[in-house]
């Protein structure tokens, strides 16, 4: 079970919930997330996630092709940018509402049904 | 006094669905005979006829037992194993059936595992690209490449064009998505299209589960395909694999004709006794150094064929005895067995019709000669169906075997 990072324990859900919280940390959220940059190569914040875990694998091979073809086109830019040291035009940065979780529900239910198979495989059977 | 009980137990064992209740909607009907194990049937009106895009009925009988939003298709199966039970669909042109068979007392488990996925299927997409799909293709090549099935299924087209005429299986080509086999379910998956068929359940227990599982399906749907026509016609398909296969069909749309199944079982070369010939008028022409492997067998056989349809009018007498007492045993012993009862029965039980094969039999006495060659030679008019199959350069054509 992930710990730390993105896909690990976090705060975020209660923070939400509460509309006082929420009125506090958001902008302070959304300072934070224009200093990481990633919207400014073109990137969405699925984009950052960790890849080279088995979940995640799973989880890619369940976009739709239409999806995975974006995701690439978007690394494939983001690398360009890359190698130039810029980044994209102003009008060309990711929007807000652009910046969708796409895969986190699909890592989501990945990590439902690899602990649903390791509940049957250790399940205790008994006959009423 | 083991003789008599034996005698008494026999004649009670019930050879039909007695009655058939109409619980909130859906027809079901059960018998229990006191076998050690119970089978339920949810028998669905979604033949290959009724889909509206090529190959999305073959998809949908493949999508049976995957995820619902009650259980997963993991939790499906392992429960199902831990229960010791056994699931399966099946599709033919007319109807999917989802077969569940189980001891005894698990009814209401699998009763709920048959009917989720009626009610509250999820259809995924993954699904469709991981599971579904690769079982579709490899069904579809499967009958592909056994030139007697290609060679039907090409006849259905040529013969009935749509509805009936519909591939019944789907392949990759067909392009079938998840959006397609939602809207299908969905018109498909409705009361009076379902009938619950049990055998080693009590009709009540099989009524009152399915009250509670069922009913908050949809009450109508859409779902419909126009009467039968047959048109006929020929054509030739090369193919490498198997033997050389020739397919001759003549047709007529319309209500069961006891006349056509005492002419078919007139016809029929399956021998009633194991390794001998036979007295089916079209083995009798074909010489007995026939290998069956040759194109000009083939031929041989083919032109046998047709004499035989062609002189099958004018039979009387013992011959139309011996076809009608073929006739009578093919059909009543159809409906032998779990599967032959479910196979044979259900179909009438979803129409609404008299669940019993009384009335077939009973006709299949009265035929007369002359309604047998009547029927013979309004058959013989209409436009035969010819398929061949194999070596297109050496099988016979149509108008050589004297169609």
């Amino acid at each position: 079970m992930t710990l730390f990072g993105p896909l690990g324990l976090s705060l975020a859900p209660y923070i939400r919930s509460s509309r006082t919280l929420r009125r506090w940390i958001k902008p302070f959220a959304d300072w934070y997330v224009g200093l990481a940059g990633y919207r400014k190569v073109g990137l969405r914040y699925d984009d950052l996630l960790v890849e080279e875990r088995d979940d995640v694998q799973r989880a890619l091979t369940r976009l739709t092709p239409r999806e995975a073809y974006d995701r690439a086109y978007r690394f494939k830019r983001a690398s360009q940018l890359s190698i130039l040291h810029t980044n994209l035009p102003k009008d060309q940065w990711t929007k807000p509402e652009e910046d969708v979780r796409y895969l986190k529900p699909h890592i989501e239910d990945v990590e439902k049904e690899e602990n649903e198979r390791k509940v049957w495989d250790s399940v205790h059977v008994e006959r009423k | 006094m083991f003789r008599t009980s034996a005698a008494r137990r026999a004649s009670r064992l019930a050879r039909n669905f007695a009655t058939v209740v109409d619980t909130a909607g859906v027809k079901v009907a059960a018998v229990d005979n006191g076998e050690a194990t119970s089978a339920v049937t949810f028998l669905v009106k979604a033949g290959s006829r009724y889909q509206n895009k090529p190959g999305v009925a073959h998809a949908l009988k493949n999508f049976a037992f995957k995820s619902t939003s009650k259980r997963s298709a993991l939790g499906t199966i392992r429960e199902s194993e831990l229960y010791g039970g056994v699931l399966s669909s099946s599709l033919s042109r007319e109807h999917l059936a989802l077969t569940a068979e189980f001891l005894r007392g698990d009814e209401p488990f699998f009763v709920d595992v048959l009917s989720s996925f009626l009610t509250n299927a999820k259809f995924t997409r993954h699904e469709l690209q991981e599971y579904v799909a690769p079982v579709c293709e490899s069904e579809a090549t499967a009958a592909a490449e056994n030139p007697a099935s290609r060679a039907v299924e090409l006849a259905h087209i040529l013969a009935f064009r749509q509805g009936l005429g519909a591939p019944l299986f789907s392949t990759a080509d067909n392009h079938v998505t998840v959006d397609y086999i939602k809207d299908f379910a969905s018109s498909a998956f409705t009361k009076d299209n379902v009938a619950v068929l049990g055998t080693g359940v009590s009709q009540e227990t099989l009524s009152k589960l399915v009250e509670q599982s069922l009913g908050s399906l949809a009450s109508s749907g859409s779902l419909s395909s126009p009467a039968s026509t047959y048109f006929g016609g020929e054509t030739r398909v090369d193919s490498h694999h198997g033997p050389q296969t020739v397919f001759i069909g003549f047709g007529k749309t319309g209500a069961f004709s006891p006349e056509l199944a005492v002419l078919s079982s007139h016809l029929s070369p399956q021998p009633s006794l194991k390794w001998s010939k036979g007295l089916s008028p079209i083995v009798a022409e074909i010489p007995e150094t026939a290998s069956g492997q040759t194109t000009e067998d083939v031929k041989a056989a083919g032109k046998a064929a047709v004499a035989a349809l062609k002189e099958a009018g004018n039979v009387k007498g013992e011959e139309l005895k011996r076809a009608i007492a073929k006739a009578k045993f093919a059909i009543a012993s159809s409906a032998e067995g779990r599967n032959g009862l479910i196979a044979t029965l259900g179909p009438k039980v979803l129409s609404g019709a008299a669940s019993t094969l009384e009335d077939t039999l009973s006709s299949l006495d009265k035929v007369q000669a002359s309604a047998l060659s009547q029927a013979t030679a309004s058959l013989l008019k209409t436009k035969p169906t010819y398929v061949a199959v194999g070596d297109i350069s050496a099988l016979p054509y149509a108008d050589e075997l004297g169609l």
